[in-house]
């Protein structure tokens, strides 16, 4: 082969290799204007300063899709209509990843400009610099009252607030109404402690041979011990006021060797059997009429509107009460809106949050979501807002009764991830391996160890 | 099913047993056959049956999902499940962004891999085992340990927010590739090699003109699995990429879940929508992806 053909061939292999190097650069230009109709903007933090009018924010939440995405772009719409200097893009992002990508772009230097965050972890994210001190631009003294005051506890870190609450949720427990009036019940008298609880739950109870054709109720169905446990301990969590761990007081192990027992009328097997059928969350037992009682976060009334035939006819009751006047403690969570630590424009940010959680807007988010709004007024307006039909409302007033009573669990500084290690020991007393004091007497030793570790 | 309640017993002994032993060998043949066939048939079902549920599942009502006891078939078939799924995200704009990273990672890998392996596998060089043995170290180490620092230098040289986080590490190589591209070279005739030096061809040379046409089930192999990993992959995206606008189909798909709710019929109908390419890929391709998977190199024998 002559010398030349031979450099032809070299030249060949050269373009083959360096092809995709070169395609790779050019998908870089394809993919910033993909669908080639955005106006040109400058790829990272843009146009932040360098107009000088206006300011642009990202925005990132997890709502994706239906009536809580089209709210909030909604909102963001006429927030952008209103500033003529602040300019909001909201940005989806997977519901849970969302906070695995939050975490690698505030580590990496470019997190967006306001995340919606859990409010369980806010210290924490405080605590390693993750999120921006908001009390520099509170200016009114009484924002914080414009909130439930459990949940503007979990913001605080070292006396200062690192977030501002959304929203939040309680727990109850939903009834089957015609359920009640087959078994004789009075279903406008649903059961206020945990006794009556229980003679409801025998009255529900239907069963034919070894099966089960009804659960009047189950107790950890949708409800955790912790949230038993925490309503029999007069709202006293898994750590008391002062982080004093509080996991095998006397009530405690009373509540855990109450649900034990639920578990035994039972029997292990029914319960596995049902779990394995329902525990996937697809298929609905209360919605089925398998279950005549179950316990909830009060925003299942979303699920029951959407899916639940018309004709199911169903209430709500709070958490009953251990003992009568010990008061119908139950627990909720809910999300925050942070701005993470050095982003460009935290007050152009805060601003933005103010009108996320103001009255207007936040009564606006709870109509169509029928989700429990942070601000207090807010959920008052929705208890008998004229565009809500009659159930909507009710469980509005529900929420107002609830979370009175409703506590919120943030993580400690001192326990970070203690919760497996008191549900290890809790799961080896539903397995039979532990009685109720065993259990929580281990947990609570494990338990203080980690705090020990973490002073 | 007595087999042998036909079979008369005792008449011109020898050529009857002869046939009666033929005759019974080709009924166990049978028997057996038929034995395989159930067994594959209910393995295949037992496979299968996720898949026919995710159908189902795209095809019903939320209220027939949620009610129990679940039902095989919908009451209804409601294709509308599909319309609506393509309209709730830009389904066909996401789906070409997918395109888009799959083709240049398919790409990627399959000529680096190709091309590493060729120089570990034919090449004598100072190192080498060591080198190797470096490489395929690097499959022992958790994806998750790299992920943040791995995200801070692609933040550093500014490259978030773009694809190419996602598709250049795909042109530098990957242990698994290599070690399987490397095995299938193996195979490979040294003496082709050296008679193709003989005349002069140097190895880039070899690489592009005699080993690539030689290994291409192996190829195939790479190929299909950088389709699937990049076709289905959703950390990458979601941690990369910034615009709603540039999202993959994973990403599109996660937004039927909620804090509270699923709308499984909607997240079933998008999953077989996104599912379809695989699937044809694996039907066109499945000749060469099990010769491609064979690493003991069955040319060789």
């Amino acid at each position: 082969m002559s010398t030349i053909a031979w450099k032809k061939h070299i030249k060949r292999g050269l373009i083959l290799t360096s092809t995709p190097l070169i395609l790779a650069a050019c998908a870089d230009d394809a993919e910033s204007d993909p669908a080639g109709e955005d106006t040109p903007d400058t790829e990272e933090n843009a146009g932040s300063e360098n107009s000088g009018e206006t300011v642009q924010l990202e925005f990132w939440s997890f709502w994706g899709s239906g009536p809580r995405r089209e709210t909030i772009e909604a909102i963001i719409e006429d927030f952008n209509n209103e500033n003529d200097n602040i300019e909001v893009e909201y940005v989806y992002q997977p519901w849970g990843d969302i906070w695995t990508k939050s975490l690698a772009a505030i580590a990496g230097g470019n997190a967006p400009d306001v995340i919606v965050q859990d409010i369980n972890s806010v210290r924490q994210r405080a605590e390693a610099e993750q999120a921006t001190n908001l009390q520099q631009f509170i200016e009114d003294d009484s924002f914080s009252e414009n909130f439930y005051p459990q949940l503007w506890d979990t913001v605080i870190y070292e006396d200062e607030a690192y977030a501002v609450p959304f929203n939040t949720d309680t727990q109850v427990i939903f009834y089957n109404k015609d359920a009640f009036e087959e078994a004789g019940l009075d279903p406008e008298s649903p059961p206020t402690t945990w006794a009556e609880l229980e003679e409801d739950a025998r009255a529900l109870d239907i069963q034919s041979g070894d099966d089960w054709e009804q659960i009047g109720f189950y107790p950890r169905w949708n409800i955790g011990p912790d949230v038993w446990a925490l309503n029999a301990d007069e709202g006293v969590s898994w750590f008391d006021d002062e982080g004093n761990v509080t996991i095998n007081t006397p009530e405690k192990v009373a509540a855990l060797e109450w649900m034990l027992e639920q578990q035994d009328h039972y029997g292990r097997d029914t319960i596995n059997q049902f779990e394995a059928e329902f525990g996937s969350g697809v298929a609905d037992p209360f919605i089925s009429g398998l279950v005549a009682m179950r316990g909830q976060n009060l925003n299942y009334y979303t699920n029951l509107r959407e899916n639940a035939p018309e004709d199911l006819n169903y209430g709500v009751f709070r958490l009953p009460e251990y003992e009568e006047g010990s008061g119908h403690w139950t627990w909720g969570g809910g999300f925050v809106l942070e701005i993470p630590e050095n982003t460009e424009n935290p007050e152009a940010s805060f601003e933005f949050l103010q009108y996320l959680t103001s009255t207007e807007v936040q009564e606006r988010f709870g109509m169509n979501s029928f989700d429990i709004m942070a601000n207090i007024e807010a959920n008052e307006n929705l208890t008998s807002h004229p565009d809500l039909e009659e159930q909507g409302q009710e469980m509005y007033q529900m929420a107002q009764e609830s979370l009175e009573t409703t506590v919120i669990t943030p993580v400690p500084l001192t326990a970070p991830d203690y919760i497996p290690l008191v549900n290890a020991e809790i799961d080896a007393a539903f397995l039979g391996e532990k009685t109720a004091q065993e259990a929580l007497d281990a947990a609570q030793e494990s338990v203080e160890n980690l705090v020990e570790q973490n002073q | 099913m007595d087999l042998t309640k036909d079979v008369p017993a005792n008449e011109k002994a020898e050529p009857k047993v002869k046939k009666k032993h033929f005759k019974s060998r080709k009924r166990q043949q049978l028997i057996g056959k038929i034995l395989v066939y159930i067994i594959l048939i209910a393995v295949s079902l037992v496979l299968l049956a996720p898949l026919g549920w995710m159908l189902s599942t795209s095809l019903k009502s939320m209220e027939e999902i949620v009610s129990f006891p679940p039902t095989l078939l919908p009451e209804t078939f409601r294709w509308e499940n599909y319309a609506f799924t393509v309209q709730a995200f830009p389904f066909f704009n996401y789906m070409q962004n997918t395109l888009l990273i799959t083709a240049f990672v398919v790409a990627g890998n399959v000529l680096s891999n190709s091309f590493i392996a060729y120089g570990f596998a034919k090449i004598d060089f100072p190192g080498k085992n060591i080198l190797f043995a470096l490489v395929l170290a690097t499959m022992m180490v958790p994806g998750f340990v790299t992920m943040i620092p791995q995200y801070i230098l692609f933040t550093q040289i500014g490259w978030v927010g773009t694809y190419l986080p996602l598709i250049v590490p795909s042109f530098f190589g990957s242990a698994f590739y290599i070690f399987l591209m490397r095995q299938f070279y193996m195979s490979v005739n040294n003496e082709l090699i050296e008679a193709a030096q003989m005349d002069g061809a140097n190895h880039l040379y070899i690489w592009s003109r005699l080993m690539m046409p030689l290994t291409k089930p192996a190829l195939i192999t790479i190929g299909i699995m950088s389709f699937n990993g990049a076709w289905n992959d959703f950390l990458g995206p979601l941690l990369y990429i910034t615009r709603e606008e540039n999202y993959t189909l994973q990403i599109g798909l996660q937004s039927f879940q909620n804090q509270s709710t699923t709308q499984w019929n909607y997240l079933m109908a998008g999953a077989t929508l996104v599912m379809i390419p695989t699937i044809l890929l694996f039907f066109f391709a499945q000749k060469y992806f099990i010769e491609g998977m064979d690493l003991t190199g069955g040319s060789k024998g």
